[in-house]
């Protein structure tokens, strides 16, 4: 080593003992990390790609196909990264990254109102050469309707989800009452049942839902104001429709017969696992969620209401028909993964029939594809999928738009004003929030 | 040419603090510019085929309308009024108590400092519990047992926002409690020992000694108070998300809102740059009366 320092002075005669030595130093750094580069490249043929996901509500299913690829694909090493629970949470951390076109990214999941903004940014691949239209008519119209944007697909439909209500079975039979099928039937049927129990000593509500200031509230009275006849956002015109009539008087409803009535007024703070929680601990008699409430409400160890549980479609107002929001989860490609193709294994493999059909058995969610529907298995542990099953394909998406985020803030904003002040006048916030929604849609143009 | 010795070592000095100000200019004037930037263009991430027109003083025109935004500021206005004023009053209790002597002061001091201590994501988590309308903390305290009574504190616009000012003040009232508890020890015991033999009553001791020497400290503690809390975001983010009605949305949260999730960077700039003059214009306005009284004392 002082060998080498001393015969370095030769070539920098300029430079004092101490430079050469750091000179020397730096060099032999960047000698040692260019070969073990290098040798790391030869040694690991492997290619890696990153997942972002959220973490399951049930996680031994998702280990499970995690397992099955590992075996399946040696070659190709699956990194996953953990999101936030919260759909909106996740947004946030997913967009941060693809904005700075993170290098960390290749596949990712996107819940059901992200297509349009992802595609229009760029931020998703475009999958119309691996994903034919063929391949694509074996998924539910919905769902595929929901990826496109602008003639591109831009995701798979992993799973599919809609509003669907859940009752107990046991109590509606006690009383003598059959599924209500409109809302006013739910207020009387669960007021009913609430004094009866209460008779009993038995403290419950009538029925909960998610009606926090968040995207599931946007879900929620969106399946209102439809079964009412009224719209949010006429996908033809881009006229909102809150201050319709029919929109007003559903939310009308919701804040005079649900919140504080038929539920508690805690649901104004309730998301998804809160008001799950009310109707697991046998303290509603309605419950309104995703199809995963399915499982878990009938799972013993997660349940007291387990076995006890029906399943229907949501009520609806006087002479309108039922309508479920679409929500439900998709795999997508980064535009800036250097792994296109070991991503597209990937999501192959994710969007395949037995990895949904997994999916269903064990977790739960609704296959989105429609051949799963007749699959005897399937139908075996979730008998209500073949009777259910237009819920699904009727479901309604949600406003499509890139800007989607910033509509969906002002519903948020008017929904939570509207349902929790008592005396606010509903035609005028409804008014504002249509301009405000209407001046963001102007903007795409 | 040689230079003289005082020459040197200054030019010496500014070498030394050059790293000091490259860090400044990184980390605080380097983002503050880029910010004011981006409020002057419009910039909407999920469109980009719109590029980035420079659009002058547009995002700041329509903020001047925008309704949500001055119902978010007023939020913020109460928020940081009510925090700062009831954590100075607690701040100042717990500096007198952990400044006698007593048993165990150094254990008391230190369970003082635990809330402060406690991440505020993970406290705000804690009193999204202590408030929940099913299993919280705080009904068992008041109905016990009687959960038919239970309220759901976080649903009702009014009381949603007194529990994040709950929150606030109880993390942070230890921190002031801390500021003004270094001005109660710069007092010497020669006064109270006096107005002992004057026969100045407890009170008298606190009004006319103790209150006018910490009030540097105390002007010191709302200065930092003020500034946090006009920046409130983790407890509204954890605890309510803006809920419900909006009633607690604040400026930073909003903003937070228009960039990440809504993808308008160039107006949620305008609302980042809006909450940085408001601060600054706030500290310069303590610092010009901190600074002139401690200049007066001096001398």
């Amino acid at each position: 080593m002082i060998e080498l320092v001393k015969k370095s002075s030769q070539l920098f005669p300029a430079a004092t003992l101490m430079q050469r030595s750091f000179m020397l130093i730096s060099f032999c750094l960047v000698c040692t990390l260019a070969i073990t580069g290098c040798t790391k490249k030869t040694e690991d043929q492997r290619t890696t790609i990153h997942f972002v996901t959220w973490k399951p509500n049930i996680p031994e299913a998702w280990e499970e196909i995690f397992s099955i690829f590992k075996s399946e694909h040696p070659d190709i090493e699956l990194l996953r990264e953990i999101g936030p629970h919260s759909s909106s949470a996740f947004h946030d951390l997913l967009t941060q990254k693809l904005k700075n076109k993170s290098k960390d990214i290749d596949v990712f999941l996107m819940d059901v109102i992200w297509p349009p903004e992802f595609g229009a940014a760029g931020w998703a691949l475009p999958l119309d050469g691996m994903f034919p239209s063929s391949e694509q008519k074996k998924f539910m119209d919905g769902t595929i309707l929901a990826n496109t944007f602008r003639g591109n697909i831009y995701g798979v439909p992993l799973f599919i989800d809609s509003g669907i209500l859940y009752y107990r079975k046991d109590l509606l039979d006690t009383y003598g009452f059959t599924p209500p099928s409109t809302w006013r039937e739910l207020v009387s049927q669960s007021s009913a049942i609430v004094a009866g129990e209460a008779g009993k000593g038995n403290q419950i509500y009538g029925f909960s839902g998610q009606f926090k200031q968040y995207e599931g509230l946007v879900c929620d009275m969106q399946e209102y104001i439809l079964s009412n006849g009224g719209t949010i956002l006429d996908p033809e015109t881009g006229k909102a429709g809150l201050a319709g009539k029919r929109a007003i008087e559903a939310v009308d409803f919701v804040r005079g017969e649900i919140i504080g009535k038929a539920a508690p007024v805690g649901v104004l703070t309730y998301q998804e696992p809160e008001s799950l929680d009310i109707f697991v601990q046998g303290k509603a008699v309605f419950h309104r969620n995703w199809p995963y409430a399915w499982r878990v409400s009938n799972d013993p160890e997660r349940s007291k209401v387990a076995g006890k549980v029906g399943i229907s479609k949501l009520p609806h107002f006087k002479d309108n028909r039922s309508y479920s929001t679409l929500g439900g989860w998709q795999v997508g490609i980064s535009n800036y993964s250097q792994n296109k193709d070991a991503a597209w294994e990937f999501v192959k493999f994710l969007s395949s029939t037995r990895v949904q059909k997994i999916l269903a058995l064990k977790a739960g969610r609704a296959p989105t594809r429609k051949a799963l529907y007749e699959d005897a298995e399937i139908l075996k542990s979730y008998p209500h999928f073949s009777s259910m099953n237009d819920v699904f394909l009727t479901a309604y998406p949600r406003p499509r738009t890139p800007l989607y985020p910033a509509v969906s803030n002002v519903l948020q904003r008017y929904f939570s004003r509207a349902i929790s002040s008592p005396d606010i006048n509903l035609l005028k916030e409804a008014v504002a929030a249509s301009e405000e929604i209407e001046k963001i849609i102007a903007m795409e143009k | 040419m040689r230079l003289s010795l005082l020459t040197r070592e200054r030019l010496f000095a500014s070498a030394l603090l050059i790293p000091c100000f490259l860090f400044v200019i990184a980390f605080a004037f380097y983002p503050i510019f880029y910010s004011l930037f981006l409020s002057l263009h419009k910039i909407i991430l999920s469109l980009p085929h719109l590029g980035r027109p420079f659009t002058g003083l547009d995002n700041y025109r329509e903020l001047l309308g925008d309704r949500v935004a001055l119902h978010s500021l007023i939020n913020t206005l109460i928020f940081v009024f009510a925090t700062t004023i009831l954590e100075i009053l607690f701040g100042l209790v717990i500096a007198i108590v952990i400044n006698r002597h007593f048993k165990g002061r150094g254990i008391v001091r230190a369970a003082i400092l635990i809330p402060w201590a406690i991440p505020t994501v993970v406290s705000s988590q804690m009193w999204r519990f202590i408030f929940n309308d099913q299993y919280g903390l705080f009904n068992y305290m008041l109905y016990g047992s009687n959960t038919s009574a239970y309220t759901a504190w976080l649903a009702h616009p009014a009381t949603a926002f007194m529990a994040i000012i709950a929150a606030d003040v109880w993390k942070t009232s230890s921190f002031a409690g801390l500021l003004i508890l270094a001005g109660l020890q710069l007092i010497p015991d020669e006064l109270y020992e006096a107005a002992e033999i004057d026969g100045a009553s407890s009170w008298q001791q606190f009004s006319k000694i103790t209150l006018p020497l910490i009030k540097p400290a105390i002007l010191i503690a709302l200065l930092f108070r003020t500034m946090d809390a006009f920046r409130v975001f983790d407890l509204v983010f954890v605890m309510t998300q803006g809920g419900p009605a909006d009633s607690t949305n604040v400026l930073q949260f909003y903003g937070y809102k228009k960039i990440f999730a809504e993808g308008l960077m160039g107006y949620g700039s305008t609302i980042s740059v809006l909450v940085f003059f408001i601060t600054f214009s706030i500290s310069l306005m303590y610092i010009r009366t901190i600074g002139t009284r401690l200049f007066q004392e001096k001398r």
